[in-house]
């Protein structure tokens, strides 16, 4: 059973266009021109509750409208939606009470508040009854060790520990979907690595089927077993991460060290040397030609040896030139 | 049905509690709100005792009546702070914050209301002590009505009052959603109220159709006749004034309610 389905979602958006400088102004008082722009197009996509899936695109590819359309927030212009059976723009409170968003700009807390006192809000606000509020409070308080911040204002709190206590607010009523929208961002990589293990203790655990938004692609490799990549509004990829990175790694990186000097000459002839220094060679090959190059400069009897993956950037810059390529 | 009930009062009582809260936290500001009203009181006190030393009475008024009628007045005027709502729904549709509270299951506008109970209870909590210590203070023979009915009048007008003006700035608040910029639509309902409370041009000076049709308006009605009720006053037009804000609440509401069914689809969440 699928928990979200769309058909040929399809969201347009009509923007004003103002021709430079002043002119253009006054030009623009009596007559006005507008440009419309599809931010979503044709979107077909299912979603089974439980999944971990990652949503992949550049800026501006229509990442963040898909999430406002699947959360009720703006409307589609065209096509068919259901999240967990409700038209999300109906924003029924049976509906909104089934879910959780938590963007990583748009913050739930008030600041000038503890979050002990946001969360009995909320407890309020989703009607949760005082044992199963505790339960799940202690749970998440014990799971991200924030006990001691819990009654400190949050204006006060830096910003990993913010959204830590943002996700926790947002967790507290159970959610059977939660939407993720840059959850690490401006994050250290403690703080990501933190919030990652907690993500997916929370979907392993409690079920909760997530959908995560983000530019980091270790966050997308290391959580979402399935990735869904937008493009220009379209949808370029759906399938298992790690065939998308598979399918996107071309290359593998060798770093060799030697004792004597060696001159590689013709001895390696796929390979884009990066590096050379008498005694280290640092090459690019492609992946299929990998072995060789190994075997190739076993003979110079390395001291040691280190194969390296495609840099992450590189992988995510291919996947969204093949986008480009695909929406051509 | 009261199963049901319960908690949908609950979240709005929170949310109140919410406000409140949030308004205790700055000490200096609970201290220097108390000083402002203490002062707003003294000042009325030096000049009307000024004024009255030439005569017993003005308007009608005698001294004590005056400052009473200041003292209540002005403490009405000081809880009705609506206007931040506008203010705050623009700021928040415009930064694309405003679907913080459209992913929540609550009615938007009743959280705004909650939120502007939590700041008038916080005002009506620290002004009512300012006002009774300098109402001993100053020995004020304070002139209140002795009337039940009065009272009980006078206290409806002011909640019909209050939420009226909560739900003229929430709509004006949610017109961000089409138009993007509500500054004159505030302007119009700014001049609008000082026109009909007689601000700018005192009522008497307008032709008597003009008055007539002011009267019908709610905004005479919000800080201004529930004081002279208070004060012993005006009492033939407590029953038609609180007709009239019942009528403006009910029709402002069926307003709200069309506005927002449609200019909500309109929301993009562009912003931060």
């Amino acid at each position: 059973m699928n928990i979200v389905e769309t058909q040929n979602l399809t969201k347009t958006y009509r923007r004003f266009v103002k021709p430079e400088g002043l002119s253009g102004s006054i030009r623009n008082l009596w007559k006005r021109e507008y440009e419309e722009k599809s931010a979503v197009r044709n979107f077909d996509f299912a979603l089974k509750e439980g999944e971990f899936i990652g949503l992949i695109g550049p800026n501006g590819a229509g990442k963040t409208t898909l999430t406002k359309m699947l959360t009720g927030i703006i409307a589609p212009t065209s096509g068919k939606i259901s999240v967990m059976g409700f038209y999300p723009n109906d924003l029924k409170n049976e509906f909104k009470r089934q879910y959780a968003v938590v963007m990583g700009q748009k913050s739930q807390l008030f600041f000038e508040l503890t979050t002990n006192d946001t969360m009995r809000l909320f407890k309020e606000i989703y009607e949760l009854d005082e044992k199963e509020f505790r339960e799940t409070k202690e749970y998440f308080t014990e799971l991200f060790d924030v006990r001691e911040l819990m009654d400190v204002q949050v204006r006060t709190l830096s910003l990993g520990e913010r959204m830590k206590m943002e996700l926790i607010v947002a967790l507290l009523h159970n959610p059977r979907i939660l939407f993720l929208d840059e959850p690490s961002i401006g994050l250290d990589a403690i703080a990501s690595n933190q919030i990652r293990k907690f993500l997916k203790q929370v979907n392993q655990e409690r079920g909760t089927t997530i959908i995560l938004t983000s530019h980091y692609m270790e966050d997308i490799s290391t959580l979402c077993e399935r990735s869904v990549v937008i493009h220009h509004g379209c949808k370029v990829y759906d399938g298992r991460t790690e065939e998308l990175f598979a399918r996107y790694q071309k290359n593998k990186k060798i770093t060799a060290c030697f004792s004597r000097e060696i001159s590689p000459g013709e001895s390696l002839p796929m390979a884009e040397i990066v590096e050379k220094t008498p005694h280290k060679l640092v090459f690019i090959v492609p992946k299929e030609a990998a072995c060789a190059a190994l075997a190739a400069i076993m003979p110079w009897n390395p001291t040691d040896i280190a194969v390296e993956e495609d840099e992450i950037g590189t992988v995510v810059e291919r996947i969204y030139q093949e986008g480009s390529r695909y929406e051509d | 049905m009261r199963t049901r009930l319960l908690p949908e009062y609950r979240k709005y009582r929170e949310a109140v509690y919410m406000n409140l809260k949030a308004q205790l936290v700055w000490r200096s500001d609970v201290i220097f709100n108390m000083l402002f009203t203490i002062s707003k009181i003294l000042f009325a006190y030096l000049l009307w005792r000024i004024i009255f030393q030439q005569k017993d009475m003005v308007a009608g008024f005698t001294f004590h009546g005056m400052l009473s009628y200041y003292i209540i007045s002005s403490f009405l005027s000081q809880l009705e702070m609506s206007d931040g709502i506008s203010g705050e729904i623009f700021w928040r549709i415009r930064n694309g914050t405003f679907t913080n509270y459209m992913v929540l299951p609550i009615n938007t506008e009743g959280y705004f209301i909650a939120m502007e109970a939590g700041v008038v209870l916080f005002y009506l909590a620290f002004d009512f002590l300012a006002a009774v210590i300098w109402i001993f203070l100053f020995r004020i023979r304070f002139v209140f009505t002795q009337e039940p009915l009065m009272i009980f009048c006078a206290a409806l007008m002011v909640l019909l009052g209050l939420l009226f003006m909560v739900q003229l700035n929430y709509y004006l608040g949610i017109l961000t959603l089409k138009y993007q910029e509500i500054n004159t639509f505030l302007m119009i309902k700014k001049n609008l109220i000082l026109l009909a409370t007689g601000t700018i041009v005192p009522l008497a000076l307008f032709p008597e159709k003009i008055v007539k049709l002011m009267s019908r308006l709610p905004f005479y009605y919000v800080t201004y006749l529930p004081s002279m009720l208070l004060t012993g006053r005006c009492g033939e037009e407590a029953v038609p004034g609180i007709l009239t804000l019942i009528f403006w609440c009910v029709f402002l509401q069926f307003v709200i309610a069309v506005t927002w069914k449609s200019y909500r689809k309109k929301y993009d969440g562009v912003g931060i």
